[in-house]
């Protein structure tokens, strides 16, 4: 479709909110009776599932030193400051901004905090212990179970050992602080809940932000051994031996284009009393059971052990095996599991039933936070979401395809609208607007900001069906359709048409735009956009056929496919090319990535002869030069192509410079192991991309997958050679994979398939043909020396 | 008083009208002496200053700027109505701690514009609406309470008192003020507020005799002379007030009174021969007041003192103390810090031996401060037979200090000077023994039971813990020790080796800047660990470096300043090694790094 008469697509938008409206519920809304498991599974100790520190966050930096918890909607970070507890929390729906469909004098989208929005905080949650001050109590030791999902610090205080914990349950949509003690102690003190919007202080509140989107949180408490009871804007604490603090909120936010974004019967500030009230007639442990089934039910279908780590690590707290991994140069294979696992819990906590997760997930330290926390659609979103089904989490990737969706009518509604605009550098030259795209930024409501990103529809829609590649589920499919359909209009009408370098002849090119972040503005035929639009193309046709629809416009998009131009690599660099040039016309170690996309995420440029040998030399002459000093996730998205590329030690190498201690704001850890993004001297923000994506690039280490094609250890670097396993493993094509080695070899491999039928697994230069039927799986003994 | 105060008092101003100050001295008529005075305690038994002092300063709250505390303009804190007041508070609540001195400070002879009081012999004389009855009269009321009695005096002869030269010197027969100062009238001390005594003119002492004497017949137990230099901010001859010192020490013997004799303000440390000789104190820092609205704050100035103190900690003994200023850390709302960052400071001038007394608003101490300041167990670690704390590891935000006791305990204090929550640990290696040992928790009054190898704690921003450790069964460790000049090392970038008598071998590696390293190539261990090297290091002023081994992760350590640049102190870091050979390299990065005489690796034995 190439019109852009406003009439087709008007009925588009109608079709498309239809699909919306199926694409979920409100995010914050009643939910049905939880089931309460009666009793909850021993909890693992094992260092790459538990990490702990020796001293709890400070007030002032909690986005290095909080400990992170989430419902999937609900998020915090705790400081688990004995004298003080402090929770900042949000909500995925949290956002000040709405449509921001009026360009600027550019053609580009306004990109402030009033007209595109930030995600911000919805409330501060302090429980103040004067009589437990930090210097008055002894032996401090905090936790984060990534097994369990739960948050705790324990100490001990005239002979008292106190024990808190803090966790985020989804059954029962609140965060719970409970505090115990064993040895005669007790509880005196506030629980103090305030907005952070100018809000009064008080055990609840409810506001609006000016473009309508109404908001609402809600503590109580409860214990026993003492009182406990409300005064004034706060609750007191007297004398208990232990209590609970419940607290709940979000937003009348709605996932629905067609409704504004709203839901107008949804009272939040209700809604929050109401959970907190049902929450609170449970016992914590009652509560805590029920979040620990909850949270295993996703954290426990993977594993992952690297291997073991020497004495002196395991003797260490987390920061210190940090640290020690830095100085002492000396792998921590628990340390890196832990990484990964870390990044699981991030998962499951931040992207469940609600929004997906942004540049910061659900976790702030104030209420602007560096690039409003939103959505860049130019790498960073899409790295969050590479490792949901690399690391066994497939069910926390549909809060991207609900976004997705939900955002589609918007989405079409301003491309037709606006990127037509003749101040927009990056419109048709032909003048013919059709299907949807986005700008690098985009929110919840509908609205996009800062500049038009052409090909970021295609990487979005790869996305979405490399999930379908895992989990071939065909309701997935016919879900995300739409949303190909409307990508693949948009480049029918964009594609233009000009001589192939080489002089082969007419070749289709992208119409001009920016290579992300990098470069001339205004260059066509971008390798971005040209790779992105190729596997966009061969996406659909697959669709098509899948779902026995559009055969003849499928075949006439591939026929499109066939003409576009795909990059070379230039004789002055020896690079794959980035622009339509040979010369580099852009900085050499720019962090993005972006001529690399045939790389990782796609599968264009294999390694393995079926790729010319000059196109893979070329991409790893431009990933060499790209260097591996950058921020944690270019070096995530670097070590994924090194592992494509199978160079274990290159890949190793950038998954522990993410590693690396962060002090003073520079790139790497944070005492909370949040990755650090260094905007400047002295400064660094919390970026979760790296966090995510790091993971991801571990499980390419371990199994590279595309449809029909597993290959064992495809990067495994010495450090974790010498034994190690995984189980759960998602592999694309259908299947699963647990897989155990010893020296670097496989010992144990067994395939599950997961819908899938047939494919290779490949080691070294062994190749088996694996055949299964759904549900079935196969021992393969062959790898092992 | 010191840094601050005088320079920005009214008296600044009224130098010009030095001539009616002048005046009003002539018109008084007062004795020289009280005819009834009379030594009221008896001299101490002991040697003078055989541990640090305790007591209250007035200069805290007459410096601050807290709601009420100066109504009648600034400094008018000061009366003798005040210190009574805060006497009485002292001798119900602290005294029997073993707080016991009263010390008035600076403007006891000013009234509240700041103008002075002379009695007809150049000596201060009492502000007759500060103190109506004289300073005698409150000595003895101190006395009455069972305290001792403080005074102040800033070095050199006073400006105003100087009267064109014509004042006669008490009890000096021809002597007047001009006999006593330079010529050229050149200034000294701190303000430049007074004229350089000339001690080549018997004239002079006799002056400072004559203030001595008058102190003594007071009944005054105490002495603080500030401005002093070299220190005071000042250098130079004009500045270099050893020889009022001296004079000062003269002049007290010849009294038959002990009067504690304290020199006041960051006193230079290379008199401090001078100092220890002619004293028994020495601030060693600026004032730790704020002279904001509170009594004092963390980053004005009382931080300074973890930076400013481990040079000095070698000069502090039964004699003479380090003085690391008025400890405020009574009432929480008054002195403008946390509760962690009093507790921290507490622990500091416990663990120095810094004289304890506080400047705090003693009627109004709050519970908290009142336990800071009288918890036994830590005054004892201050007023023990047991040496002052030196700094263990690096001046880095999470620190250890030390001091290893006489009967075998070690005092350990932790600190951690950084803005947020962090672990710090001793490592009881770094100390000087290995095993177990028995911790117990001085702040909180309870035994932490047997530790190994070390101890961490959670430490609040600027929080500390302070320990009493007994090694059960504990062996020593033994060092290996690798000199710098070794012909085995590498130097790189501007690195040489210098001689440094000082120095084990002679020699050290110094010009380490801006890319000098210094590298130890064949540090041998047998196992792969986590290890304390003790870096013995010249320094005069603080430096950082970068120490790393094998090339891996560099830590950037501050060396604290070692006092000169003949000194040697240590530092002990944690350095991680692997099996058999290693090399251990001291950058100095784009910095200047101090000149490294040599490294102990310390391993249990």
């Amino acid at each position: 479709m190439t019109s852009s008469t406003p009439e087709p697509a008007r009925r588009t938008l109608l079709t498309l909110a239809a699909t919306a409206a199926l694409a979920g519920l409100p995010a914050f809304t009643a939910s049905a009776a939880p089931a309460r498991p009666a009793d909850e599974p021993a909890g693992r100790t094992d260092a790459r599932h538990l990490l702990w520190w020796r001293a709890p966050g400070d007030a002032h930096s909690l986005i290095e030193q909080g400990l992170p918890v989430g419902t999937g909607r609900l998020g915090a970070l705790a400081s688990n400051d004995p004298g003080r507890e402090l929770l900042l929390i949000t909500d995925a729906t949290m956002w000040t901004g709405g449509l921001n469909d009026t360009l600027d004098a550019d053609g580009q989208f306004p990109y402030g905090r009033d007209d595109f929005g930030s995600l911000t905080l919805l409330a501060r949650l302090t429980v103040d212990l004067p009589d437990h001050d930090l210097g008055s109590v002894t032996g401090y030791r905090r936790t984060l179970d990534l097994d369990r999902g739960v948050v705790g610090c324990t100490y001990v205080q005239g002979g008292a050992t106190y024990r808190r914990e803090v966790f985020a349950s989804r059954p029962d949509d609140v965060i719970v602080v409970h505090f115990t003690q064993s040895g005669g102690g007790r509880y005196t003190g506030t629980v103090t809940l305030e907005g952070t919007h100018g809000e009064d202080p008080a055990p609840s509140f409810g506001a609006s932000f000016p473009g309508g989107l109404r908001y609402g949180a809600a503590v109580t408490a409860y214990g026993s051994g003492g009182r406990v009871r409300v005064r004034g804007d706060r609750i007191d604490v007297a004398g208990c031996r232990e209590f609970t603090v419940v607290v709940g909120g979000g937003t009348n936010y709605a996932p629905d284009a067609a409704a504004g974004y709203r839901d107008p019967s949804l009272d939040p500030l209700e809604l929050a009393r109401t959970k907190v009230r049902d929450a609170a007639a449970h016992p914590a442990e009652v509560l805590r059971r029920t979040h620990v089934a909850d949270h295993q039910a996703l954290y426990r279908r993977f594993d992952l052990d690297l291997g073991t780590s020497t004495a002196r690590a395991r003797g260490l707290d987390t920061w210190e095996r940090v640290n020690l991994r830095h100085t002492g140069g000396e792998p921590d294979p628990e340390l890196e599991a832990a990484y990964v696992h870390f990044g699981r819990y991030l998962m499951i906590a931040g992207s469940r039933g609600s929004l997906p997760m942004g540049l910061q997930g659900l976790w702030l330290d104030g209420n602007d936070p560096d690039w409003m926390g939103d959505y860049h659609t130019d790498i960073n979103l899409q790295m969050n979401y590479w490792m949901a089904d690399r690391t066994g989490l497939s069910p926390c990737f549909d809060a991207l395809t609900d976004y997705c969706l939900a955002q589609l009518p918007a989405w079409t509604d301003l491309t037709h609208r606006l990127f037509g605009d003749p101040r927009n550098r990056y419109r048709n030259s032909s003048g013919k607007t059709a299907g949807w795209t986005v700008a690098i930024s985009t929110n919840p409501h509908g609205g996009n900001g800062w500049w038009w990103h052409p090909a970021g529809n295609a990487w979005l829609c790869n996305t979405l069906f490399e999930h379908y590649e895992y989990t071939l589920s065909r309701p997935h499919l016919e879900r995300i359709h739409p949303l190909l359909r409307g990508a693949v209009d948009f480049w029918e009408a964009r594609l233009v048409t000009a001589d192939a370098p080489d002089g082969t002849g007419e070749v289709l090119i992208a119409d001009s735009d920016w290579s992300p972040e990098h470069g001339p503005l205004d260059a066509k035929g971008i390798t971005y956009a040209q790779e992105l639009v190729w596997t966009l193309f061969g996406n659909y046709a697959r669709a098509a056929e899948e779902l026995g629809r559009d055969h003849e416009h499928a075949a006439r998009i591939a026929r499109l496919r066939e003409k576009l131009y795909l990059p070379g690599v230039s004789p002055k660099t020896g690079w794959l090319k980035e622009w339509m040039s040979p010369e580099n016309l852009g900085e050499t170690t720019h962090r993005h990535l972006s001529p690399l996309v045939g790389l990782f995420p796609g599968d264009r440029i294999r390694p393995d002869g079926s790729t010319p040998k000059e196109i893979v030399e070329g991409a790893t002459a431009l990933l060499t030069a790209r260097g591996t000093e950058s921020f944690g996730w270019a070096n995530a998205w670097r070590a994924l192509c090194w592992a494509r590329l199978k160079n274990a030690e290159k890949a190793y190498q950038l998954v522990v410079n993410n590693l690396r201690p962060s002090t003073g704001g520079a790139n790497g850890t944070a005492f909370n192991l949040f990755d650090i993004y260094q905007t400047g001297p002295g400064r660094g923000i919390f970026q979760i991309d790296a966090n995510l994506g790091t993971p991801a690039a571990v499980s390419e280490m371990v199994l590279y997958s595309r449809p029909g094609h597993l290959e064992l250890l495809p990067a495994l670097p010495a450090a974790w050679s010498s034994a190690g396993s995984v189980s759960g493993l998602p592999a694309r094509g259908g299947f699963t994979v647990d897989l155990a080695w010893r020296d670097g070899e496989p010992t144990s491999v067994r395939i599950r398939s997961t819908g899938g039928r047939r494919t290779t697994v490949v080691h070294g230069g062994t190749s088996r043909t694996v055949a299964l039927k759904p549900g079935e799986s196969v021992t393969l003994n062959g790898f092992a020396r | 008083m010191g840094s601050s105060s005088y320079s920005v008092l009214p008296a600044r101003g009224l130098r010009a009208v030095v001539v009616l100050a002048v005046a009003a001295g002539l018109a008084t008529t007062a004795p020289a002496a009280r005819a009834d005075s009379a030594p009221s305690s008896p001299a101490s038994s002991t040697a003078p200053a055989a541990k640090p002092y305790m007591g209250w300063s007035s200069w805290s709250m007459q410096s601050s700027k807290y709601p009420g505390l100066n109504p009648d303009g600034d400094y008018s804190y000061l009366t003798e109505a005040n210190v009574l007041k805060q006497a009485d508070a002292m001798a119900a609540k602290l005294k029997k701690y073993g707080y016991e001195y009263v010390n008035i400070d600076a403007g006891w002879w000013r009234d509240r514009a700041w103008t002075p009081e002379f009695d007809g012999y150049a000596r201060q004389k009492a502000d007759p609406k500060r103190f109506p009855r004289g300073m005698g009269a409150v000595a003895d009321d101190l006395h009455a309470k069972g305290l001792k009695a403080g005074i102040y005096l800033p070095v050199g002869l006073e400006k105003e008192a100087y009267d064109d030269g014509k004042t006669p010197i008490w009890n000096a027969e021809g002597c007047t003020t001009a006999d006593i100062v330079y010529d050229d009238l050149r200034t000294t001390n701190g303000w430049d507020s007074a004229y350089k005594i000339d001690f080549s003119d018997p004239c002079a002492q006799k002056y400072v005799d004559s203030q001595a004497r008058m102190f003594a017949d007071w009944g005054y137990d105490f002495l603080k002379l500030d401005g002093v230099g070299p220190g005071s901010f000042k250098s130079g001859d004009n500045y270099d007030n050893v020889a009022d010192v001296a004079a000062w020490q003269k002049a007290i013997a010849a009294t038959g009174r002990p009067i504690h004799l304290e020199l006041s303000w960051s006193l230079n440390i290379g008199h401090a021969a001078d100092w220890k000789k002619h004293s028994q104190g020495w601030r060693i820092d600026t004032d730790v007041e704020c002279y904001c609205n509170t009594l004092v704050s963390w980053e004005n100035s009382v931080d300074d003192r973890w930076v400013d103190l481990p040079a000095w900690t070698r000069h502090a003994g039964p004699g003479g103390w380090n003085d690391l200023d008025a400890l405020d850390v009574g009432n929480g709302e008054m002195d403008g810090l946390t509760k962690a960052e009093r507790q921290s400071a507490a622990t500091l001038w416990a663990i120095a031996k810094s004289p304890l007394y506080t400047g705090d608003d003693l009627t109004r101490l709050d519970s908290y401060g009142l336990s800071l300041l009288t918890n036994r167990e830590v005054i004892a670690v201050n007023q023990g037979d047991t040496p002052p704390a030196h700094l263990v590891t690096a001046s880095d935000p999470q620190q250890v200090w030390a001091a290893k006791n006489p009967d075998g305990t070690y005092t350990v204090a932790l600190f951690n000077l950084a803005d947020r929550p962090a672990a710090v640990t001793a490592d009881f290696s770094a100390l000087g023994f290995t095993g177990r040992a028995a911790v117990r928790d001085l702040w909180n009054h309870e035994s932490l039971g047997t530790h190994r190898d070390g101890i961490t704690q959670a430490l609040p921003a600027h929080g500390s813990r302070l320990f009493t450790l007994t090694p059960k069964g504990a062996a020593d460790v033994s060092r290996t020790g690798y000199e710098a000049e070794s012909g085995g090392n590498t130097l790189a970038g501007s690195a040489s080796v210098a001689d440094c008598s000082a120095c084990s071998g002679g020699k050290k590696v110094g010009n380490l800047y801006t890319g000098g390293r210094l590298t130890f190539n064949d540090v041998v261990v047998p196992a792969a660990g986590t290890y304390q090297v003790r870096i013995s290091y010249v320094s005069g002023d603080a430096r950082p470096a970068s120490v790393s081994a094998n090339g891996n992760g560099a830590v950037r350590h501050t060396f604290a300043a070692t006092g000169d640049w003949g000194t040697v102190s240590t530092a002990t870091v944690p350095v991680q090694l692997k099996a058999g050979a290693n090399t251990v390299t001291v950058d100095s990065g784009s910095d200047y790094a101090p000149d490294i005489d040599r490294i102990d690796v310390i391993r249990s034995s």
